[in-house]
Parts: structure tokens; C-alpha cells; sequence
């Protein structure tokens, strides 16, 4: 009966340990928000609405897949596929990049954020990056899967090959999609505080623009017109850059690079409107 | 190396409006009170210190830093526990303020046991694990403070800690405070409007008005004796002047009690004596001392003087 | 001379009891309304207002009463908590817009006195929206002074003013209340209270817990012991002098100073001068730290 007794020591200990800086923080945010768009670590309600989306997405991926496996007929290529679920990801874009961004700013937790480390264009370039991998993960899981069920049946090694460089230009469109919807949406997200307002507000814009190329394209009947005015819509843009690229999707005669360029300043322009948006923001 | 130390600090908008005038003053580690600011020169000073704003001219240092070009490194060291409402009411608090430390930096799982440790130091025990939504007044605040706690910063500034609170939690509160100013060896500004708060937590003072520095000095110059004792009665105040005018002392009546010019210790028996000897029952005996208000009711004349406190 | 009487007023909002029973009767001077958020202060308040009905009992202001009797707002004048006020309006269109309201037969001299009476005829030509928060604050207490009511009603006048404009603001009740006018004004930060005005009204969950001087009511609540703060030059052997008095429940010797219990107010206040003599103890300083108004209220909530 030795034992000694002690009272241990459970005050206020300091922190001598390491202090990680700048881009741990962003990176954690970016994590952070990838969590939030797909409701893990949040309650059950929070996952209804990403995950519907995601079962639907990989459903016609299974199906494409399954109808290949029957048939041996591809209905949907790798690089069709962005285009067949681009409004579900629209409505997707529209619940969850205000969930991302319109509520810091709705409970104005911006300056607990501005007085840490983690500057502002940090916390911009984070959100958005977390959204745009959300919307790839989104078009590029399926592909994936399309690829992994494709390689499967396939007769014989080259024939994985050409599935694989398929999937792969299929990730290029994805990609090209995920930049152009994140970029605009997340923007506009920036400016409304309210969710439901941001949200409508995406949906009116991808809608309305898309509503425009498409009276502009009719208009233009087979001219230079009807070629240019898919620029206008978010829909069109990336389905422009796809026919630059690879020569899949509609005719743009001899703007291909045009559409590169578009892509890039709209993504660029918004990126960086987004971190002036948050610069402005007062602590 | 003092705390915080300006040189000539001074900050216009481009509107015209000049928040910060000629602000000089240097402030040891300690508790800090920041008074009188209200609106633009409050939250200009706060975000100045953070390294949110540029001065205009002048300088600023904040733990030997410059906030301007080292401003990450201030923010790494520095707390913030705003004035408003910034909690998001859909998040856990434990998660909250993990992932606040996270954003200073704090490893994952360093992040994780700081955060429970700090949410524990500021009284939140098993409230931590529900959501910030269904927290009072009183509790909001305090997870605002375990989230500019949670990294073990050498300074903290807490603008107006006490808002919203009723007297118990406000009581709380400031012994919170007071217990992070002194053991935790954490210095602390807190900006606040009632001097009461101020004179009970704090040990110096820094008075800001119209952008100027009012006053920065310690608060136990500022809380001096005077030369005048005060003595109240339940009953028998005039007979008590009476007698103590005969005593050569020249009793001056307010409200309830009579101030006699403390001239030496003696005073003090002979004024018991004379309480005594007339068997009145003495309710207080108390050497007036200056009080921090005072600053605030003489005229408004800003002394620029650099002060040291 | 204006009375303002509440008797046996209750409000409730279905099973949430706002005010319970309230029965009190203020006069001219300033007297403030003191209570934890939730109380029911700012309900009594819009009660007294005229803009909520009691549930039971009655407000009159000099036997009329205060509901549905639009009369009554020539004698009374409120300054609400929150409340946009337009921004594009000069303090003096704002003070003049409540003179025309009010159908005040000279608007302008009415806005001219009501404005000089908050000091701020230097500023009442810029418009609201360039206001400090308590210079805003100034310019509502004139526009609800403008027809020279007799009794004033204030919600968390001092809400967010920084020391200074407390101050004026306090000066400002101060003076309204030696003129005569019922003044009544509404806080939780006790701080304030304390320094606007001994006479409160003290409402805890909607009950009317006390009524009076809060060092007066101290001296009422007579089962439990005052706590006195003594400094001495021989604290130990003045604590053992004192435990020997019966009027002492307990004395704690702290480095400080001493700290004392007294069951017996009266008889402790007339011993001590002589205990210390007796015992040739120098008494520097004997304070009772408990009568603050923080005390006073901290043992009406917990009573």
C-alpha cells in the first residue's frame, strides 16, 4: 500500500508543439468543404440531398455499363456522359455551393477566419477548389466505374487501352465541366447570403444563358453565329472546348481555339472575382 | 519587449473619415482594457493589430511584430473573439473549434485535444457535443472564446466579452478572464464600455476618443487615494457632522455620507472616537480614491502624450 | 405631478406568463427597471406604452387608462430599444416629423426645445445615418420629448454607449427627473443602474421581486448576514474581538483584509467603533460588500 498519492496537473498547458502554416490551413479548409458538399461528418439530413445525386449519377453509369455488357453498344461514350448529367449537376452546384459559402457569410464567421493565419484569397481559392473537385468527383466517379465495367468485358488488352484513354478524355470534360459550373456558381454564391436567393440565382443564370445561346444558335442557322453563341451557355462552353479538343460534340468551325481561350478567361475572371469579392469583405 | 506599441499611428478611409489620429502609446503584457472607442475607431484599431489594414501612417508593433509585413505570423499568435454573433448554429461546438484550430495551424489530432481542452478551460462540459443553435447568450460567448483560446495565442482580444450576458454570466465571464490574464499567462485587450468591468480585471487602460489617445496608463495610477475620507451612518448624520466640526474636522455632506479632509493617520481614530462616543451605528469608513470615470468627465481635451503603461 | 400605476398586472402569451402580478406605482424622478434578459421588462414596458393590453389588471397613467386611449400619448413618450430610424432624415426633420405627428400647434419651436433639451443643436441639421450610435440615441429621446410629456419611458436606453455618451445620456435622465418627469428606464447591466439611480424596480420571471432603494431594500432582507470588508492595523486581533460579539455570525481573515458576517446589522454597526478601540485596532477601512446593487439583485434572483 505504497502507492502515492498525487494530484495531477490538468491547468492550462501552452502549446509548444508545431505550428503548421498557411497552406495546411487552406488545405484543411478545402477538405473541409469537400466534407460539407457530400454532408459527411454532418447530420443525416445533410446527406439526403449529395447523396441522391451521387446514386443517380452512378445509376447510369451501371446502366451504360450493363447495357454494354449485353449488347456490346457504348449508348453513352466517356465523353458524353458530362453532358447527360450536367443539369443534375447544375442542381447539384445550386444546394451546394451556397452551403459552402453563402453560410460563413450569412453567420458572419468570416472574421474568425480572417484573423488566423489563412488569408483571404486562401479561403476562396479553398472553396472553390473544394467544389470543383466535388463536381469532378461527380462526373469522373461514374466515368471511372463506365471505365472499370468497360475494362472488364473488353476482348483483350488493347482493348483496355482504348478504355482507358477513352475514361481519360472523358476526365478532360469533366474537368473542363467542373471548372466552368464551380467557377460561375461559387461567385455568385459569394454575393447572396441567403441560400435559397443563391440558389435560385445559379439556376436562373445557367438557365437563362443557356436560353439565350439557344435562341442566338437557332437565329444563326448554319453560320458563324450558331458556331459562337454556345459560348454564352455554361451547358455549351466545356461541349465547345470537347469539339476543339477531340472533334466530339457540335461543329465549331474554326473557333476551337476561341472556345479554349473563353473557357480559361471565364474561369480565371471569376476565380478572381471571387477572391477581390472576398477581399471587400469587412472584418 | 512590450506587448503592443504604436508610433504616431494613424488611419484615414478613403471617405474622409480619419479613425486613428496620432496614436502613440506602448502597452506592457497584462490585462488591457480598451475603452471608449465605439464604432469606427474600435474595430479600426482591432483590425490594424490583426494585420487587416494598413496604416495610414505611422507605426505598429504587436509581440515585436509588424502586423503589416509579418501579419500571417501575428494572426498565428494572436486570439480574436469578435463583438457579434459569428457562430454558424449548425455546427457542433467541438467540431467548431477544431476546426478553427486547424485553421492556425494545429495538427489533426493536436487540434482535436486543444479544442476539448479549451472548450472544457471556458466551462463548457457536456453542452460541447450539441449543436451552437441551441446554446444561450452565455454559452455562445464562451465558445467564442475557446475558439480564439484553442491555439495558445500570447494575446488575446476579446471586443466586448460581456455583451448580452446577465449579471451572473457577465460575473462569470470576467472571472474567466481575469483567470486567463494571470494564470494562464495570456495577455488580453478587452474592449469595453463599463468601467466597472475595467477597473475590476484589468491592470492598465488604454482610453481612445475621436480617434485619439485619451489616456493610456495603469489603472492602479489611475485608482489613487485622495485625501478625503468618507464616512456614512445609518442614522445621526448631522449630529455626526456637528461633532466632528467641533474636532477640527470639516465635514462636507454627499448624499448620504460626510467627506472629511484626510489629513494623517490620526484622522482615523478620531473619527471612529467620535462615532463611537455618539454610539452611531458606522456603516462604511473609506478613503475616496479616483475612479476611472473620472477621465470622462472633465472636458474633452485628448492629451497626446505617449504614454507608457 | 404625474403617477404612474400598475395593479396586479399580468400578460400572457398562452402558456407563457410575460408579467406575473405586478403592482407599483412610479412618481417623478428617474427609477430603473432592472432585470435579467427575458423578465419581462421590455412587455411591461409596451404595457405602460399603451401598445400591449394586460391580460388582467390594469396601467393608468393618473387614473386613465393606458390601453386603447390614444389621449394618453400627450402625456407619455417612449424610446424603444431597436428602431430604424430613416436614415435620409435630418435629426431635426426626425424630432419634427414626430412634433407634426403629435399635431402640435408649433412644430418648430417644439423641435427647437426638445433638441436644445439633448444638447444637440449642432448636429441636427447632418443626416441620422452620419450618427454616432449614442448621438442617434439623443435625437429619438427628443423626438419622444417633443410634446413635453410628463412621464418617459426608456428601453436599454444606454445599450452600446460608450462611457462618455452614457454619461451625457445619464445627465440628461438626471435632469429630466428633477423637472418633475415620471422617467422610467429599462437595463440589465446593473453598472448602469447603480449610477442613474438608487430607486429600481428589480423583475425576475416576470415577477416583481422588490421595489425601492436597492441599499434600503438590502437593510430588509434582514435573514441574511451583512457582509462587511474591514482593513485594519491589527486584523487578527480585531477578528478574535469580534467573534466574541453576537451581532458576528463569522469572520474570515483573508490578506486582504477581514471579512465579516453580521447577523445583527444595528448591533454590529454601533459595536465595532468600540470593539476596535478597546482593542487599540485602527480601523482604515469598513466597507459593506454586499449592498452593491449587483449583490442586492444577485440575492432577488436567487431568493
Amino acid at each position: 500500500m505504497s502507492e502515492q498519492s498525487v494530484i495531477h496537473d490538468i491547468g492550462y498547458q501552452r502549446y509548444t508543439g508545431v505550428r503548421l502554416g498557411r497552406g495546411y490551413a487552406a488545405r484543411s479548409l478545402f477538405e473541409h468543404g469537400l466534407r460539407v458538399a457530400f454532408g459527411l461528418g454532418r447530420s443525416a439530413k445533410a446527406k439526403i440531398f449529395p447523396w441522391i445525386v451521387i446514386g443517380l449519377v452512378t445509376l447510369l453509369a451501371v446502366i451504360v455499363v450493363a447495357i454494354k455488357a449485353q449488347s456490346g453498344e457504348m449508348v453513352l461514350t466517356y465523353q458524353d456522359y458530362p453532358t447527360a448529367v450536367s443539369t443534375l449537376a447544375m442542381v447539384f452546384l445550386a444546394v451546394v455551393a451556397p452551403e459552402l459559402v453563402s453560410r460563413d457569410l450569412r453567420n458572419q464567421t468570416l472574421p474568425l477566419y480572417f484573423s488566423r493565419p489563412v488569408g483571404r484569397a486562401d479561403y476562396a481559392l479553398a472553396k472553390l477548389g473544394a467544389l470543383v473537385a466535388a463536381v469532378w468527383l461527380l462526373l469522373a466517379g461514374p466515368q471511372t466505374l463506365m471505365f472499370l465495367g468497360s475494362a472488364f468485358t473488353a476482348a483483350d488488352a488493347s482493348g483496355v487501352g482504348a478504355e482507358a484513354r477513352g475514361m481519360l478524355g472523358g476526365w478532360v470534360v469533366s474537368t473542363a465541366y467542373a471548372l466552368i459550373f464551380s467557377s460561375v456558381s461559387v461567385l455568385i454564391a459569394s454575393v447572396a447570403s441567403r441560400r435559397a436567393f443563391a440558389a435560385g440565382a445559379i439556376v436562373v443564370v445557367f438557365m437563362v444563358s443557356s436560353g439565350v445561346a439557344g435562341l442566338l444558335i437557332a437565329l444563326g442557322g448554319d453560320g458563324p453565329m450558331a458556331q459562337l453563341a454556345p459560348m454564352l451557355s455554361p451547358f455549351l462552353l466545356p461541349e465547345g472546348l470537347r469539339s476543339w479538343l477531340y472533334g466530339t460534340s457540335f461543329d465549331v468551325g474554326a473557333y476551337g481555339p476561341l472556345y479554349g481561350l473563353v473557357t480559361l478567361l471565364l474561369v480565371a475572371g471569376c476565380t478572381s472575382l471571387l477572391v477581390l469579392r472576398y477581399r471587400k469583405v469587412s472584418l | 519587449m512590450s506587448l503592443i506599441a504604436t508610433q504616431s499611428l494613424s488611419k484615414t478611409y478613403p471617405g474622409g473619415v480619419t479613425a486613428l489620429a496620432d496614436l502613440t502609446l506602448s502597452v506592457e503584457p497584462g490585462v488591457i482594457g480598451l475603452v471608449g472607442a465605439n464604432g469606427a475607431g474600435k474595430s479600426t484599431m482591432i483590425k490594424t493589430l490583426l494585420g487587416l489594414l494598413t496604416p495610414t501612417s505611422g507605426q505598429v508593433r504587436v509581440l515585436g511584430l509588424d502586423p503589416v509585413t509579418a501579419g500571417e505570423e501575428v494572426r498565428a499568435r494572436v486570439g480574436y473573439m469578435p463583438e457579434h454573433d459569428c457562430l454558424p448554429p449548425d455546427m457542433i461546438a467541438a467540431e467548431f473549434v477544431t476546426h478553427m484550430a486547424r485553421m492556425t495551424g494545429l495538427p489533426r489530432t493536436v487540434a482535436r485535444e486543444r479544442a476539448s481542452e479549451a472548450l472544457r478551460h471556458v466551462g463548457l462540459y457536456e453542452e460541447r457535443y450539441r449543436q451552437i443553435g441551441g446554446y444561450s447568450t452565455g454559452m455562445k460567448q464562451r465558445v467564442k472564446l475557446a475558439q480564439a483560446l484553442v491555439h495558445d495565442p500570447d494575446l488575446l482580444l476579446l471586443d466586448e466579452p460581456t455583451n448580452g450576458l446577465d449579471p451572473a454570466g457577465r460575473d462569470a465571464m470576467l472571472t474567466l478572464i481575469h483567470r486567463i490574464g494571470t494564470e494562464f499567462g495570456i495577455s488580453v485587450v478587452v474592449c469595453s464600455h463599463l468601467l466597472g468591468e475595467i477597473e475590476r480585471i484589468c491592470d492598465s487602460l488604454i482610453a481612445i476618443e475621436g480617434g485619439r489617445l485619451l489616456r493610456a496608463d495603469r489603472i492602479d495610477a489611475m485608482t489613487t487615494g485622495t485625501d478625503v475620507l468618507a464616512i456614512e451612518v445609518a442614522e445621526g448624520t448631522a449630529e455626526l457632522a456637528e461633532a466632528l466640526s467641533a474636532r477640527g474636522l470639516t465635514p462636507r455632506e454627499e448624499g448620504r455620507m460626510l467627506l472629511v479632509p484626510l489629513a494623517d493617520e490620526d484622522t482615523y481614530d478620531l473619527v471612529l472616537r467620535t462615532v463611537a462616543e455618539l454610539d452611531l451605528p458606522l456603516h462604511r469608513l473609506d478613503q475616496r480614491r479616483h475612479r476611472v470615470a473620472e477621465l470622462f468627465s472633465t472636458a474633452p481635451l485628448p492629451s497626446l502624450e505617449a504614454s507608457h503603461v | 405631478m404625474t403617477d404612474l400605476e400598475l395593479r396586479g398586472v399580468s400578460r400572457w402569451y398562452g402558456n407563457v406568463v410575460a408579467v406575473n402580478d405586478v403592482t407599483m406605482t412610479l412618481g417623478p424622478g428617474v427609477t430603473g427597471l432592472l432585470g435579467p434578459n427575458g423578465a419581462g421588462k421590455t412587455t411591461l414596458l409596451h404595457m405602460m406604452a399603451g401598445f400591449l393590453a394586460p391580460s388582467r389588471g390594469a396601467v393608468t397613467i393618473d387614473g386613465a387608462p393606458t390601453w386603447r386611449n390614444p389621449a394618453i400619448y400627450r402625456k407619455l413618450g417612449l424610446v424603444n430599444e431597436r428602431e430604424a430610424v430613416y436614415g435620409f432624415l435630418t435629426g431635426k426633420e426626425f424630432v419634427r416629423a414626430s412634433a407634426k405627428l403629435h399635431g402640435l400647434p408649433d412644430a418648430d419651436a417644439a423641435t427647437r426645445r426638445a433638441i436644445a433639451l439633448v444638447e444637440m443643436a449642432d448636429a441636427q441639421d447632418r443626416r441620422m445615418d452620419t450618427y454616432s450610435k449614442g448621438m442617434r440615441q439623443r435625437m429619438r429621446v427628443a423626438a419622444a420629448l417633443v410634446h413635453d410629456p410628463a412621464v418617459l419611458l426608456l428601453d436599454e436606453p444606454f445599450n452600446g454607449m460608450d462611457p462618455r455618451q452614457r454619461m451625457h445620456m445619464m445627465e440628461l435622465l438626471h435632469g429630466l427627473g428633477a423637472q418633475g418627469r415620471t422617467v422610467l428606464f429599462s437595463s440589465h447591466i446593473l453598472e448602469e443602474v447603480e449610477q442613474v439611480s438608487g430607486t429600481v424596480q428589480v423583475i425576475v420571471a416576470g415577477r416583481l421581486a422588490a421595489s425601492g432603494d436597492y441599499r434600503t431594500i438590502r437593510r430588509l432582507m434582514t435573514h441574511r448576514p451583512h457582509v462587511f470588508a474591514i482593513r485594519s492595523s491589527d486584523d487578527r486581533r480585531l477578528a478574535v474581538a469580534l467573534m466574541a460579539s453576537p451581532s458576528v455570525a463569522g469572520v474570515t481573515l483573508g490578506k486582504d483584509g477581514l471579512t465579516v458576517h453580521a447577523g445583527d446589522y444595528g448591533t454590529f454597526t454601533r459595536a465595532l467603533p468600540r470593539i476596535a478601540l478597546d482593542q487599540g485596532v485602527r480601523v482604515r477601512q469598513l466597507i459593506p460588500s454586499d449592498e452593491s446593487l449587483e449583490s442586492v439583485f444577485s440575492y432577488l434572483v436567487s431568493a
